[in-house]
């Protein structure tokens, strides 16, 4: 060690020492400072200037174009000469600016010698009363006397101003008279160049210049720069941070700047314009950004200003790479509440919109919440909101008079080799118990479910048929008569709300069948299948036609081999959840070879819930097996088991990947056969996957204060009671209704032998009519082969649907009796446009063949019962005001009667006087007069 | 090859192993002091941790668990820490060369040359300052505030860690009870720390480093320091993943791993184990030999000591302060004692008295 001082202390040393660190610190200074300033967003906002300035300057050359420039040369050549012809009278115009300006004065003298007069005045006026108030007459007169005298003085002084006043108008007039036409051409090319000037001003405001450039200078930037933050503060919507909840405050706006505006359609990201500005964001939709935000429906992260914290979430992986590569980003591992992907937007909708059955303009969401009633997804997992979820599956309390066990197993294996659009899906011998071992287990459950369900269901008694059906017969029928309202049949694919009609030879009975489509609810007294009010002939052809069709491939399946060991294994399984080694054995000992196998069925259909979608003798009660739903949308991602597989670590991914292969998170696991997951296989592609998805994500509960959230008021709630019944017995199956065209109606090449529109029902037909008919349905069009099937619906549900019409068509409740009153006059001349008309025509009670179905209308006998006497007159005024393209003819163009004699040629009151004719109308009637028409019509 | 040096640390790296070899390392530091400061030596060392820690960075997992914002403190403060722990060292054992030699230490012949403290020592001081606004200034800039999404009541983190100064008294829960981990032992060192200037009042040797003058309060105090205090902080940040299972360092931490946790109480052990009985009804009863043997541990080896290894520490401090130096010392050495039990006989308490949640 050196004895001298060390060269710490060496001054010079230190001085460098110091001039090297004041140097770095200032420059680390000046890093900071930069880094402060040069953030994201001040990028896209200068981006968004200079974009808007180009857009401003190219619309300012096209406004400049735009311009008459002919008209444009005139008039400035025209103002020329004005201000010339001006300038010659400049003499006078000074002369007489001057005389207004010497008038000014004078004016302003007066006004004020008038004003202080009328202020003495008014306090006279106060001291007199006073006084007066007082009895102190004395003082009370002399002050009356001052006003007495001041009074002639005010007068005058007005006089005088008026005067004035007058005097001052007449120069400016003639001022102005001599400078009009100058100004009038200047306004004129004002008018003109109008647009241009304000785009010359935008122009101007965007391009930059010192002002602004010192405003935005960083360090400088916090008085008023031009750049800076957008923020949407929301009043009452919150941030759910646990402990605390905050308003919600949306910064997006800070990047995506034309977000709200108009003509922003085409930018480039961010500064699009919102897709839906009519229903969202603007200040007239229903959705303004300044009550909702950004991220109520978005997700995402509020408060942030960059890309990355925003928490932005990917479409995809190529998204995600491409945006990796543009903005640096990356996955937010802490965000709260992550952005959900545009394709997954309308999920959010739920957070608001609650007790509907499809919410309104969100088509994925109600096409995701229309898949779910339609799988029963509902039947193993709880939903709140689907507690009225109807059971999809049919019914098995009397399977045994239906099916054969062997058709039973071969099902069970794959039900999708019987039908390959059945909805049941597929729930043994999937991927994770696909192994020798688990397969074994596997059919002998299913033999087990099969013994099961012989064992415990009720025979039904099945009578004989009449008569051997005519497939041919049968086929017409099935075409006609609306099984293709709900079923795919006979090679037309309209609708898939039932089971498709295929392979019936191999299912079930004759007799079995003809039962059931004489009276499904002898078989199922649960089912939604309606009664068609068949013949007892026309059921035979049908039973004939549908079981014409086998499935040969089906039947040769073979049916497994089931080991006794592995029966015995399976029970000992289930005995010892609950038993001792021994006592299990003991049990297992005690039973039969089929009863052991009865009893693995019973014990797989609890393990796998059969129960929830059929009904089961002895499940009546069993509650659901999936994990409650109701939350899932908002569930903790890591609450979900991503198992060894590689995938996203979001809910999306997790439900679609869950939805399509719903065994893969067993994928490498060690687990035993009855661990193992437990989700069938439905055969989802990705277009369900998805929007299935979008109703998982939807799931999710927030606490939206009331205000916030659409409250469905009285009407609407009832209309939803109805939609409920529309899509559980599918009336758009075959009805155009409530916006939706009835799917059957494509079928149909004549659209008079489609079944019947049914938009603005409810106005149109009686409320008590309507509740009659849907419960014993009548023949109202004799020539449609097609028929309203009996659905043999309850009182509670009847008059939800009567009530669902009315108020979709706005009928208020009414007390009042509308019966028509109709007097002599009306009746007669009812009568005799009835005849000019020739309404019995189309309108017959028992239409003759021949003519096209299309030609052919309801027998007006019924029309009293029925129809509302309003919607009648309406509907004569003006037929294709209420149904476009009806073959129902106008008779009053433009509310003109063709028959100016009768009424006085009032359309109104002869539409009336037909209606009241009407009312009175009846079989005899019809009869009568149908009779002159024959052999007109022949 | 890299892959296959990372497999060997990885399956090498166990708690024992680190403790034992760290152990290994502080014992040859602590008897070559002088070997192991040459210039060869140290630089050796260095180079070896350096490479370690660069090749480290190539791997995913432990480049992104060094660079964790929350880490960098923690590695920075290993460097520091060797740094000094050398620097003091070597100047302790160039102390003691020259001391034998008969010469003044080389702090003495330092403070004979006195300087001004303005300007040489404030300015001196005004520089580092700037230096250190510099370093604040750049890390702000670079590292950004490591903060994570506002807890949530229903999701903790896994794995939870305390900060990192507490990191020690985490990685002590896995051996004691949360009361002796968390408190006992906490409270023993801010008063056993308070308690050193009067353990050793001798200013002999105050104002230079030396290490011969008070070999052994120097050894007790670094073992203390250097692997009950950093080596489980390094090993709580570095080593402990979810569910404070241990991971090596190029280990991914899989939120899934299992261990089997088969330890047991010695109470079970003596009654079960050895006399194949069942345990007595009695708590004093079941728990008399683990109590016994705590007894035992802090009553007869101070005796033994003051009598052989710290004969010279009892002759110079006296009993009283003897005393209190020794109990303070078998409470450090209690927490090695415990780890290497829990590593050799699975043992989980010596005394557990779950009646009144009383268990060392």
């Amino acid at each position: 060690m050196p004895g001298k001082s060390p060269s710490l202390y060496d001054l010079k040393k230190t001085t460098v020492w110091f001039a090297i660190s004041s140097l770095v610190l200032l420059i680390s200074l000046v890093a900071m400072v930069l880094e402060d300033s040069t953030r994201e967003w001040k990028h896209w906002q200068k981006e968004f200037v200079t974009y808007s300035r180009e857009k401003a300057e190219g619309e300012l050359q096209k406004a400049r174009k735009a311009v008459d420039q002919k008209k444009l040369a005139a008039l400035e050549a025209q103002l020329v000469e004005a201000h010339m012809s001006a300038n010659e009278q400049k003499s006078k115009v000074r002369e007489l600016e001057k005389e207004t300006a010497a008038l000014a004065i004078k004016i302003t003298q007066t006004t004020m010698r008038y004003q202080n007069e009328k202020q003495f005045q008014d306090s006279d006026r106060y001291f007199l009363e006073e006084h007066r108030l007082h009895h102190e007459d004395e003082q009370a007169a002399e002050f009356a006397k001052r006003m007495e005298e001041r009074a002639p003085v005010i007068d005058s002084l007005k006089r005088d101003l008026e005067g004035l006043q007058a005097e001052d108008d007449a120069r400016k007039e003639s001022i102005n008279e001599i400078t009009q036409k100058a100004r009038e051409l200047t306004r004129q090319i004002q008018q003109l160049t109008e647009s241009i000037t304000r785009l010359e001003s935008t122009v101007k405001k965007l391009s930059p210049n010192v002002a602004t450039a010192i405003l935005n200078a960083p360090m400088l930037d916090f008085m008023k720069p031009t750049l800076q933050i957008q923020q949407i503060v929301l009043e009452n919507l919150y941030d759910d941070y646990f402990f605390k909840k905050s308003n919600k405050v949306d910064r997006c706006t800070t990047c995506h700047l034309g977000i709200d505006q108009t003509g922003f359609e085409d930018a480039p990201k961010p500064f699009q314009t919102h897709p839906r500005l009519e229903l969202f964001l603007s200040a007239n939709s229903p959705h303004p950004a300044e009550t909702f935000g950004c991220t109520t429906c978005h997700g995402g992260s509020g408060q942030s200003v960059s890309f990355t914290t925003a928490a932005h979430t990917p479409q995809s992986d190529e998204q995600a790479a491409e945006w990796k590569k543009d903005y640096g980003w990356r996955e937010m591992t802490h965000a709260i509440s992550k952005m959900l992907p545009l394709s997954y937007t309308e999920a959010s909708c739920t957070k608001c919109h609650g007790g509907v059955v499809d919410v309104p303009q969100a088509p994925k969401l109600a096409e995701g919440r229309r898949l779910a009633r339609t799988y029963g997804c509902a039947g193993c997992h709880k939903i709140e909101g689907f507690e009225k979820q109807w059971k999809v599956g049919p019914s098995l309390e009397h399977v045994q008079s239906k099916l054969e066990p062997d058709w039973i197993i071969r099902w069970l294996m794959n039900p999708k080799e019987f039908r390959a659009s059945t909805k049941m899906p597929r729930i043994f011998h999937l991927e994770n118990t696909s192994d020798v071992k688990s397969a074994e287990k596997s059919d002998a459950s299913i033999a087990g479910i099969a013994a099961y369900l012989m064992k415990n269901s009720d025979p039904i008694a099945l009578g004989s048929l009449p008569t051997k059906g005519n497939p041919e017969a049968g086929e017409a029928l099935v075409k006609e008569v609306g099984c293709l309202g709900c079923h795919t049949a006979a090679g037309v694919d309209a609708n898939n709300f039932g089971p498709e009609l295929t392979g019936l030879g191999s299912k079930v009975t004759p007799e079995w069948l003809y039962a059931w489509l004489k009276d499904p609810k002898h078989y199922s007294s649960e089912t939604r299948m309606p009664n068609m009010r068949l013949s007892n002939e026309e059921a035979a052809h049908i039973t004939a036609y549908l079981l014409e069709d086998r499935n040969e491939k089906f039947e040769s399946i073979r049916l497994p081999i089931v080991k006794s060991e592995v029966v015995d294994g399976l029970a000992m399984m289930f005995l010892k959840g609950r038993l001792r080694y021994d006592d299990a054995q003991a049990k297992l000992n005690a039973m039969s070879a089929q009863e052991r196998l009865e009893f693995i069925g019973e014990k797989t259909i609890v393990h796998q819930g059969c129960f929830g979608c059929h009904t089961i003798h002895g499940f009546e009660d069993t509650k659901p097996i999936g994990t409650e739903l109701t939350d899932e949308g908002s569930k903790d991602v890591h609450k979900l088991d991503f198992g060894l597989i590689h995938l996203d670590h979001t809910r999306q991914a997790w439900f679609y990947q869950k939805l399509k292969e719903p065994r893969i998170f067993d994928r490498g696991k060690e687990k035993v056969y009855h661990e193992k997951l437990r989700m069938p296989d439905f055969g989802f592609n990705d277009d369900q996957a998805e929007r299935l998805t979008t109703f998982l994500l939807s799931l999710q509960k927030e606490d939206i204060p009331l205000e916030m959230s659409k409250q469905l008021d009285l009407r609407e709630q009832e209309i939803e009671r109805g939609r409920y019944l529309v899509a559980k017995f599918n009336c758009q199956g075959c009805h155009t209704l409530d916006g939706q065209e009835g799917k059957v109606r494509k079928v149909f090449d004549d659209a008079g032998n489609a079944p019947p529109l049914l938009t603005g029902e409810g106005k149109k037909v009686d409320g008590g009519w309507l509740y009659d008919f849907l419960e014993k349905p009548v023949t109202i069009r004799p020539w449609l082969s097609y028929r309203m099937p009996t659905f043999e619906f309850d009182e509670e549900s009847l008059t939800h649907i009567v009530r669902y019409f009315e108020n979709l068509s706005e009928v208020p409740i009414s007390y009042k009796d509308d019966t028509p009153k109709p007097t002599a006059e009306n009746i007669e001349a009812g009568k005799k446009l009835f005849k000019a008309f020739q309404c019995i025509k189309c309108h017959k009670s028992n239409p003759e063949p021949g003519l096209s179905a299309s030609f052919l209308a309801p027998d007006l006998v019924m029309t009293k019962s029925r129809l509302r006497p309003d919607w009648v007159v309406e509907w004569l005024m003006d037929p294709q005001a209420l149904q476009e393209g009806t073959m129902m003819p106008t008779f009053f163009y433009d509310g003109q009667s063709p028959m100016p004699e009768i009424l006085g040629g009032d359309a109104l009151r002869q539409s009336e006087a037909i209606r009241d004719y009407l009312w009175l109308f009846n079989a005899e009637e019809a009869h009568g007069a149908a009779q002159p028409q024959v052999p007109q019509a022949g | 090859m890299g892959e296959a040096i990372k497999a060997a640390i990885d399956a090498f790296a166990s708690p024992v192993s680190i403790f034992v070899g760290s152990i290994l390392v502080f014992a040859v530091f602590m008897t070559f002091p002088k070997q192991c400061t040459t210039r060869w030596v140290s630089a050796v060392f260095a180079v070896l941790f350096l490479a370690f820690f660069a090749f480290g960075l190539t791997d995913e997992h432990f480049r992104g668990i060094v660079t964790k914002p929350d880490n960098v403190p923690i590695v920075a403060m290993l460097f520091i820490f060797g740094y000094f722990t050398w620097f003091a060292m070597k100047k302790a054992v160039d102390n003691d060369e020259r001391i034998a030699k008969g010469e003044p230490p080389w702090e003495k012949t330092e403070a004979d040359e006195k300087v001004m403290v303005f300007p040489y020592l404030i300015y001196i001081e005004f520089v580092v300052a700037l230096f250190c606004s510099i370093g604040l200034v750049l890390w702000s800039i670079f590292l950004k505030a490591p903060l994570e999404e506002p807890a949530n009541p229903t999701i903790s983190p896994n794995p939870s860690k305390a900060p990192w100064y507490f990191l020690g008294l985490q990685e002590m829960l896995v051996y004691f009870d949360p009361w002796i981990a968390g408190v006992l032992l906490p409270t023993f060192i801010i008063l056993g720390l308070c308690a050193l200037p009067y353990i050793d009042r001798d200013t002999k040797t105050s104002g230079f480093y030396s290490y011969a003058a008070r070999k052994m309060p120097i050894m007790f105090f670094m073992f203390g320091f250097w692997i009950l205090w950093i080596l489980l902080i390094i090993v709580g940040t570095f080593l402990r993943g979810p569910n404070w299972n241990f991971f090596g360092p190029f280990e991914v931490w899989d939120v899934h791993k299992v261990v089997p946790l088969v330890n047991i109480n010695l109470s079970e052990i003596i009654f079960i184990k050895w006399l194949s009985q069942g345990l007595p009804s009695n708590w004093f009863l079941r728990e008399a030999p683990g109590i016994l043997i705590v007894l035992f541990y802090f009553a007869v080896p101070p005796v033994l000591m003051a009598k052989t290894v710290c004969k010279k520490i009892y002759e110079k401090v006296g009993p009283e302060r003897y005393g209190v130096f020794i109990i303070l010392m078998l409470m450090m050495l209690a927490l090695p004692i415990k780890m290497f039990l829990r590593w050799g006989f699975n043992l989980k308490y010596i005394v557990a008295i779950p009646e009144f949640f009383f268990n060392i």
